[in-house]
C-alpha cells in the first residue's frame, strides 16, 4: 500500500494546505461547545439573577463568527481534498494503464484481461472512494479526538479519565468486528462472482436453453445462486451494522458515568460547575463522532488493502523495457528459425520445439495445423511477443534478440487471429496501420479487403462509427477490417494469423488474389487451419503438437507427410485434385 | 437538460416504492422500531437537561441533601434509554438487512434474469453480457441500499423532526419557532445541493462507463497495440477520458462533501438564535433555565435527522438513475408467446413459403424465399459470408420472427404453434459450443434431464466421446464449464453432439464448425455428425466439403436468396455460382 503513496507526492503542497484548513475548522468546532457552555453558564444560567443579556449577545456574535470561519475553512479544505483525491486517482489510473502496456505477454496472461480491467477501474475506484472518505476525516479524526480529549482535561481530569477508559473498549470492539467482517466480505464477493457467472452462462447459452426448453431449470439455478449470495451479503452487513450501536453505547455509558461522578464531585465540594459537566458531555460526543468515523475507516481498511495489493501486482510487474535502441532498419523479408523452441512457464511440453525453417524474401508461406500445434507460437516469436526459450529467430541473418522490438514490429504487418477493433470510425481503425494514409489509400485497402460493399451500404461510409471492440460488426467484417489495417501498413513481411477463418471460400479467394498481386515481392505468411488456404503456397509448414512435421509444396507433402494427408482427407472428404 | 425539470419524486421512485410490496409489513415494523429510536433520541437530551437542572438546583438549594440520591433514578433511566437505543438500532438494521436482501434485491435480480429468458434473441445478440450483469449487480445493489435510505428519510427523518418540533413547542413555542425558522433554509439548501451533485454524478457515471470500455478494449487489443506500435496512441486516448472523468468526479465529490458542513452551520445558527432568545426569555419572561437548556439540546438533536435527510436526498438522486436502468430492462418488449401448445408427432417435412425477413427495416435480407425439404433429407446450406445462412437457423428455431410468408412443418404453419413446442422438435449443434458449469453427465443430459446414466454413456459412446471422458479425473462426474481448459474445443463439440443424440429429435440443425480442432478430433466429429444425421431431416450450415458433396440437397444462398439448388453433381454441371464457390477454394 505504501508504494502507491508516491502518487500522492505531487499533491504535497495541497495536502499541507488542506490539513491546515481542516485544522482551523476542527479547532473552531472544538471552540463551539466551550462558547456554548459559557453562554449557558455565564449568560443563560445567570440571567435568572442578573441581566446578562448583553454578555449572551456578545458571545452569540463570537459563536457566529467562529461558525462562519469553520464553514469557510471546511469548504476550502474540501475543495482541496477533492482535488487531491481526484488527481491521485487520475495519476494512478494513468500509471496503471501505462504499466500494463509495458507488460510481457506472460505477465499479462497471469493476471488476465478481466483482472487487469478490474484493477484499472474497480480497484482504483475503491481506493479513490476510501481516499475521499478519508481525505476529510484523516485530518479531522485525530485533531477532533486529541482536541476533544484535551478540552475534556482542561475542564476536569477525573471526568476525562472516565471517557478515556472507554476508548480502548471501543477500539477492541471495532478491531474484533473488523476481523470478522473481512472474511464475510470475501465470501460475499465470491458468491457475487458465482452469480455473475451463471447469468453470463444464461446469456451466452440463450439459443441452446431455448432450443431445449430448459427455462425452468435456469430459473431455479439463478434463484438458488441469488439466494446464496443474498444470505452472504446479509451476514456481512449484519456484522457491519453492529459497529455504530456498539461504539455509541460504550461512549454513552461514559456520559452517564460522567454525570454520576460529576454529581458526586459537586456534592463533595469541588469547584466543578454543572456547565463544566455539560461541556464535557459535548466533548465526549465530539470524541464519539471521531471514533465512529475512525471505526468506519478501520473497517474499510481491509477493503482498501485488498485493492491496493491487487494494483501492486500490476505495478510490480517487471515488464519488457525495450533496452535496445530503435534502428532505421529495413528487413528484406528473409526469416530463419534456428532450432527455435518455446515453452510456456509451467507447461510440461514445449508449445514449439526445436524448429528450424527458412523463409526467403518474397515467399508465400503457409503454416497449417490444429489447435495446440504451435502455429500461433510461431507468430508470437516472429513479432517478438515472446522470446524463444531455446534456439534463435533471425531476420536477414541477425538474431532478433539483438534488435529492438519496436524496430521488428515496424517491419512486420500482421492481422492477428482475434480481430482487434478499436472504437472509433472505420477510417481511424485502418489508419492505425499507417497514420499518414491518404483517403484514396484507405479506400483501396478496404476494397482489397472486400469491405467496399459494406462501406457503400453505410450512410457515413468510412466514418461509420464502431462500438467498443467492434461489437456492431460481424465476425467476418471484423476480420476484413483487421486485414485492411494490416495491408495499409508498408512492411516487407506480412502475417495473416488465421485471418480468413470467418470468410467463405469465395470472399477468401477474391481477397487472396488481390493480396498476391499487391504484395508480389513481399514475404507473406499465412497461418491457417484450412488446407485449401494453404495448398497453393510456395512452401507449407505442417505443425503438429508443437513440432514441425513437414515442409514443402502441396504435392510433395501429400506424398511425404502423413499428418498433412490426414488434414487434407478430413477437410475435403478425400476430394481429388 | 430536460432532466432538470423532472419532479423530485418521479414515477421511477414511485415504482421503486411499489416494488417493496412483499416486504411492506417488515418495513412497517421497521418504521415502528424507528419510532422507538426517535423516542430514545428525544428522551436523551430531555434526561440530560433534567440532570443538569438538578445539579443547578442542588447548588442553589440545601447543600446537605444527597445530590447522588436525587440523580440516581434519572441516571438509571438514562442508562436504560441508551441500552434500548443501541438494541433497537441494531435490531432495525438487522431486520432491514434481512428482508431487503432476501426479498427485495434478490427478487429484482431473479426477475431480471428471468426477463432475459423471455426477451427476443435479437436483444441478446445486440447487448453485451457485461451491461446486463452490471445492472443486475451494481444497480440493484444501490436500489437495495437506498430503499433503506428512502425509508429513513421518509419515515425516520421526518418523524424525528416532527416529534422534536412537537416537544419543543410544548417546552416553549417561541424557542421552537426560532429553531424551525432555520429548518426550511437547511432543507432547501440540501435539496439544491443534491440536485446539483446529481448532475455531476450522472456525468461522472457516464464518463466512467466510457473509461471502462476504453480500458477493456485496450487491454483486449493488447497484442494489436503492440504489433502496430500503438502504445502512445492508446495511452493518449485513455488519458483524455481519464482526465475528463476525474474533472466531473471532483465536482460531484466536492458538492457532496460540503452538504454536511453547511447543515452543521445552519444548526449553529439555530443554536445562536435559541441562546439569544432563551437569554432574553429568562431575563424578561422568567422562563426556567432547564427549559432553555432542554430546547438547546433538542435543537442539537435536530442536526442528525437534517443531515440524514440531506444525504438521503443525494442518494435518492443517485438511485433514480440506477432504478431507471433496471426498469428499462424489465420493461423491454418480450417475445410474443402463443398460448397454444401443440405437440404433434412429426415426420419432418419442412417448407418455407415466400418467406421475407430482415434484421433491420432499411436493409432487406431474405425476400420471397421458398424451400421444400422432404423428411429424412440432408440439406446443406452454402453461400458467402452475410448471405443469410445463420438466418435460416434463426428462423427455423423461431429465435426471430418472419416479416412475411410462412414456415410449415408437415403442412402445419409454425406460427400457430407455441415457440416451445416448435423448438421441441429440433435438435441443435452450434458452432459456438455451450457448456454450463456442471458435470459432464449433466451437460450431456441437458436436452433430456431424466436420462439414465446408461443412456448418457450410450449417447457419448455413439458420439465418440466416451473414451476421452474416461480419461477425465472423475469421468462423467467431472465438473466442467465454458472456461475449462482440460478438454479441447473439439471435445466440447463432441459433447454437444452427444447432447443432441440423447435428445433424439426428428429435426436437426448443424452449424458445422471445423475451426480450432485438431485433425484426429475432427475425424471423430465428422463421424459423430454422420451418425447423428442418420434418418433425420437435417439442415447443415456447411463448411466442410464432404458434407456438401454428399447432401441430398444443396441450397446456394447469396444476398438472402436461393440462387441455385440441387445435388453437388447437378450444380457442378450447371457451372454457375456454386461452381464458382467450389472451385474458388482451390484457386487460393
Amino acid at each position: 500500500m505504501r508504494k502507491l503513496l508516491i502518487y500522492l507526492k505531487p499533491q504535497r503542497k495541497r495536502i499541507v494546505f488542506a490539513t491546515l484548513l481542516m485544522a482551523v475548522s476542527v479547532l473552531c468546532n472544538l471552540a463551539l461547545p466551550t462558547i456554548m457552555s459559557s453562554i449557558l453558564d455565564n449568560g443563560v444560567y445567570r440571567s435568572a439573577v442578573e441581566n446578562t443579556f448583553p454578555y449572551t449577545a456578545k458571545m452569540c456574535g463570537i459563536m457566529l463568527a467562529v461558525a462562519l470561519i469553520s464553514l469557510a475553512a471546511v469548504i476550502a479544505g474540501f475543495r482541496l481534498t477533492s482535488r487531491i483525491t481526484t488527481a491521485f486517482t487520475r495519476d494512478l489510473r494513468s500509471a496503471i494503464f501505462r504499466k500494463v502496456h509495458t507488460m510481457t505477454f506472460e505477465e499479462m496472461g497471469k493476471i488476465g484481461t478481466g483482472g487487469l480491467v478490474t484493477r484499472s477501474t474497480h480497484d482504483v475506484g475503491t481506493l479513490a472512494w476510501v481516499a475521499s472518505m478519508l481525505s476529510g476525516n484523516i485530518f479531522i479524526i485525530p485533531i477532533m479526538f486529541v482536541g476533544g480529549v484535551a478540552l475534556c482535561f482542561s475542564k476536569d481530569i477525573t471526568l476525562s479519565l472516565i471517557m478515556l477508559a472507554m476508548v480502548p473498549l471501543v477500539i477492541v470492539v471495532v478491531v474484533l468486528l473488523g476481523k470478522k467482517i473481512t472474511p464475510r466480505w470475501e465470501l460475499s464477493d465470491k458468491y457475487c462472482d458465482r452469480q455473475n457467472d451463471i447469468v453470463r452462462e444464461r446469456i451466452r447459452g440463450i439459443r441452446v436453453i431455448r432450443a431445449f426448453n430448459r427455462e425452468p431449470r435456469e430459473h431455479e439455478r439463478i434463484a438458488e445462486a441469488t439466494h446464496v449470495m443474498a444470505e452472504n451479503i446479509i451476514k456481512a452487513n449484519t456484522t457491519m451494522a453492529l459497529t455504530v450501536p456498539m461504539t455509541t453505547f460504550v461512549l454513552n455509558i461514559a456520559i452517564a458515568l460522567i454525570v454520576w461522578v460529576g454529581g458526586l464531585r459537586i456534592q463533595g465540594g469541588s469547584d466543578l460547575t454543572p456547565g463544566d459537566i455539560f461541556a464535557v458531555i459535548q466533548y465526549v460526543e465530539l470524541v464519539l463522532n471521531a471514533l465512529i468515523s475512525a471505526s468506519f475507516a478501520i473497517i474499510m481498511f481491509p477493503h482498501a488493502r485488498v485493492a491496493a495489493k491487487r494494483i501492486c501486482e500490476v505495478m510490480e510487474a517487471e515488464g519488457t523495457a525495450d533496452l535496445i535502441p530503435e534502428e532505421d532498419l529495413h528487413f528484406s523479408g528473409r526469416i530463419d528459425f534456428e532450432d527455435a523452441s518455446f515453452q510456456y512457464e509451467g507447461a510440461d511440453r514445449a508449445a514449439l520445439s526445436h524448429s528450424t525453417l527458412h523463409i526467403k524474401p518474397g515467399d508465400r508461406i503457409s503454416g497449417i495445423g490444429g489447435t495446440g500445434s504451435g502455429k500461433s507460437t510461431l507468430v508470437s516469436l516472429l513479432l517478438s511477443f515472446r522470446q524463444p526459450t531455446d534456439g534463435r529467430v533471425l531476420f536477414d541473418g541477425r538474431d532478433a534478440a539483438t534488435i529492438s522490438r519496436k524496430t521488428i514490429r515496424r517491419n512486420i504487418s500482421c492481422a492477428l487471429q482475434k480481430s482487434m477493433i478499436y472504437s472509433g470510425t472505420v477510417r481511424e481503425n485502418v489508419q492505425m496501420g499507417r497514420m499518414d494514409a491518404t483517403e484514396d489509400e484507405i479506400r483501396e485497402v478496404l476494397d482489397i479487403a472486400q469491405l467496399s460493399d459494406f462501406i457503400a451500404e453505410q450512410k457515413d461510409g468510412m466514418d461509420y462509427i464502431l462500438e467498443q471492440s467492434g461489437t456492431n460488426l460481424s465476425g467476418g467484417q471484423k476480420q476484413r477490417l483487421a486485414i485492411a489495417r494490416c495491408i495499409i501498413k508498408d512492411a516487407p513481411i506480412y502475417i495473416f494469423d488465421d485471418s480468413f477463418s470467418a470468410l467463405d471460400f469465395l470472399t477468401e479467394a477474391k481477397l487472396r488474389t488481390r493480396l498476391n498481386s499487391q504484395f508480389a515481392g513481399r514475404t507473406q505468411i499465412v497461418i491457417t487451419q484450412r488446407v485449401t488456404s494453404a495448398m497453393n503456397s510456395d512452401c507449407i509448414f505442417v505443425l503438429n503438437e508443437g513440432k514441425l512435421v513437414g515442409a514443402g509444396k502441396h504435392a510433395e507433402l501429400l506424398e511425404q507427410c502423413e499428418i498433412y494427408r490426414e488434414i487434407f482427407a478430413s477437410q475435403t472428404g478425400g476430394a481429388r485434385k | 437538460m430536460k432532466k432538470n425539470k423532472e419532479p423530485f419524486i418521479n414515477s421511477t421512485v414511485r415504482r421503486m416504492v411499489r416494488d417493496t410490496r412483499p416486504i411492506r409489513k417488515w418495513l412497517i415494523l421497521s418504521s415502528l422500531l424507528s419510532v422507538g429510536i426517535i423516542a430514545c433520541a428525544i428522551a436523551t437530551p430531555e434526561l440530560l437537561g433534567k440532570l443538569i437542572d438538578q445539579l443547578y438546583a442542588w447548588l442553589q438549594g440545601d447543600p446537605s441533601a444527597s445530590l447522588t440520591a436525587q440523580l440516581l433514578p434519572d441516571l438509571l433511566i438514562l442508562f436504560a434509554v441508551y441500552a434500548a437505543n443501541a438494541g433497537i438500532t441494531y435490531g432495525n438494521h438487522y431486520l432491514l438487512n434481512h428482508v431487503v436482501s432476501r426479498f427485495y434485491t434478490a427478487g429484482l435480480r431473479i426477475r431480471m434474469s428471468d426477463k432475459l429468458q423471455r426477451l427476443p434473441v435479437s436483444f441478446m445478440d445486440k447487448t453485451p453480457a457485461g451491461d446486463i450483469i452490471e445492472k443486475m449487480q451494481e444497480d440493484v445493489s444501490s436500489m437495495g441500499n437506498s430503499i433503506h435510505g428512502i425509508i429513513e428519510i421518509l419515515i425516520t427523518g421526518f418523524l424525528q423532526i416532527l416529534a422534536i418540533a412537537v416537544f419543543m413547542f410544548l417546552k416553549s413555542w417561541l424557542l421552537a419557532l426560532a429553531v424551525l425558522a432555520v429548518m426550511p433554509l437547511s432543507l432547501w439548501l440540501s435539496s439544491k445541493l443534491a440536485s446539483l451533485s446529481e448532475k455531476s454524478w450522472h456525468a461522472s457515471f457516464e464518463y466512467f462507463g466510457k473509461m471502462y470500455s476504453t480500458v477493456e478494449e485496450s487491454y483486449t487489443n493488447f497484442p494489436a497495440t503492440k504489433a502496430f506500435n500503438l502504445e502512445n496512441h492508446v495511452q493518449q486516448h485513455h488519458d483524455e477520458i481519464n482526465t475528463d472523468h476525474q474533472e466531473v468526479a471532483r465536482k460531484a465529490n466536492f458538492l457532496q462533501s460540503i452538504v454536511q458542513p453547511i447543515i452543521a452551520f445552519t444548526n449553529a445558527l439555530a443554536y445562536i438564535l435559541i441562546a439569544l432568545l432563551g437569554g432574553w426569555l429568562i431575563v424578561y419572561r422568567s422562563v426556567p433555565v432547564g427549559t432553555v437548556v432542554t430546547v438547546i439540546l433538542f435543537a442539537k438533536q435536530l442536526s442528525a435527522p437534517l443531515e440524514r435527510i440531506a444525504s438521503g436526498f443525494g442518494e435518492l438522486q443517485m438511485v433514480k438513475a440506477s432504478a431507471k436502468r433496471v426498469y428499462d430492462v424489465l420493461d423491454l418488449e418480450e417475445e410474443i408467446r402463443p398460448a397454444e401448445e401443440i405437440h404433434a408427432a412429426v415426420e419432418g417435412n419442412i417448407r418455407f413459403e415466400h418467406v421475407d425477413f430482415s434484421y433491420s427495416k432499411d436493409k432487406p435480407l431474405i425476400e420471397d424465399l421458398c424451400i421444400d425439404v422432404k423428411k429424412g433429407q440432408n440439406v446443406a446450406i452454402v453461400g458467402p459470408t452475410g448471405a443469410g445462412k445463420t438466418t435460416i437457423v434463426n428462423l427455423l428455431m423461431r429465435f426471430y420472427d418472419l416479416n412475411g410468408g410462412k414456415i410449415l412443418i408437415d403442412g402445419q404453419d409454425v406460427a400457430t404453434l407455441s415457440r416451445d413446442s416448435t423448438r421441441d422438435l429440433f435438435g441443435m449443434v452450434l458452432q459456438d459450443t455451450w457448456l454450463f458449469k456442471g458435470t459432464v453427465a449433466e451437460n450431456v443430459a441437458y436436452g433430456k434431464p431424466d436420462a439414465t446414466r446408461e443412456e448418457i454413456i450410450d449417447a457419448c459412446d455413439r458420439a465418440y466421446c466416451d473414451h476421452f471422458i474416461h480419461t477425465l479425473p472423475q469421468g462423467y462426474d467431472t465438473v466442467i464449464s465454458e472456461d475449462t481448459t482440460t478438454i479441447s474445443a473439439g471435445q466440447k463439440q463432441l459433447l454437444t453432439i452427444a447432447r443432441a443424440l440423447l435428445a433424439n429429435k426428428q429435426l436437426l440443425i448443424l452449424d458445422e464448425a471445423t475451426s480450432n480442432v485438431d485433425t484426429r478430433t475432427e475425424i471423430l466429429i465428422q463421424k459423430g455428425m454422420d451418425k447423428l444425421m442418420e434418418g433425420r431431416t437435417v439442415f447443415v450450415i456447411a463448411h466442410r466439403l464432404s458434407t456438401i458433396v454428399d447432401s441430398d440437397l444443396i441450397l446456394v444462398l447469396n444476398h438472402g436468396q436461393i440462387v441455385e439448388q440441387g445435388t453437388h453433381q447437378e450444380l457442378l454441371e450447371k457451372q454457375g455460382f456454386y461452381y464458382q464457390i467450389y472451385t474458388s477454394q482451390y484457386a487460393i
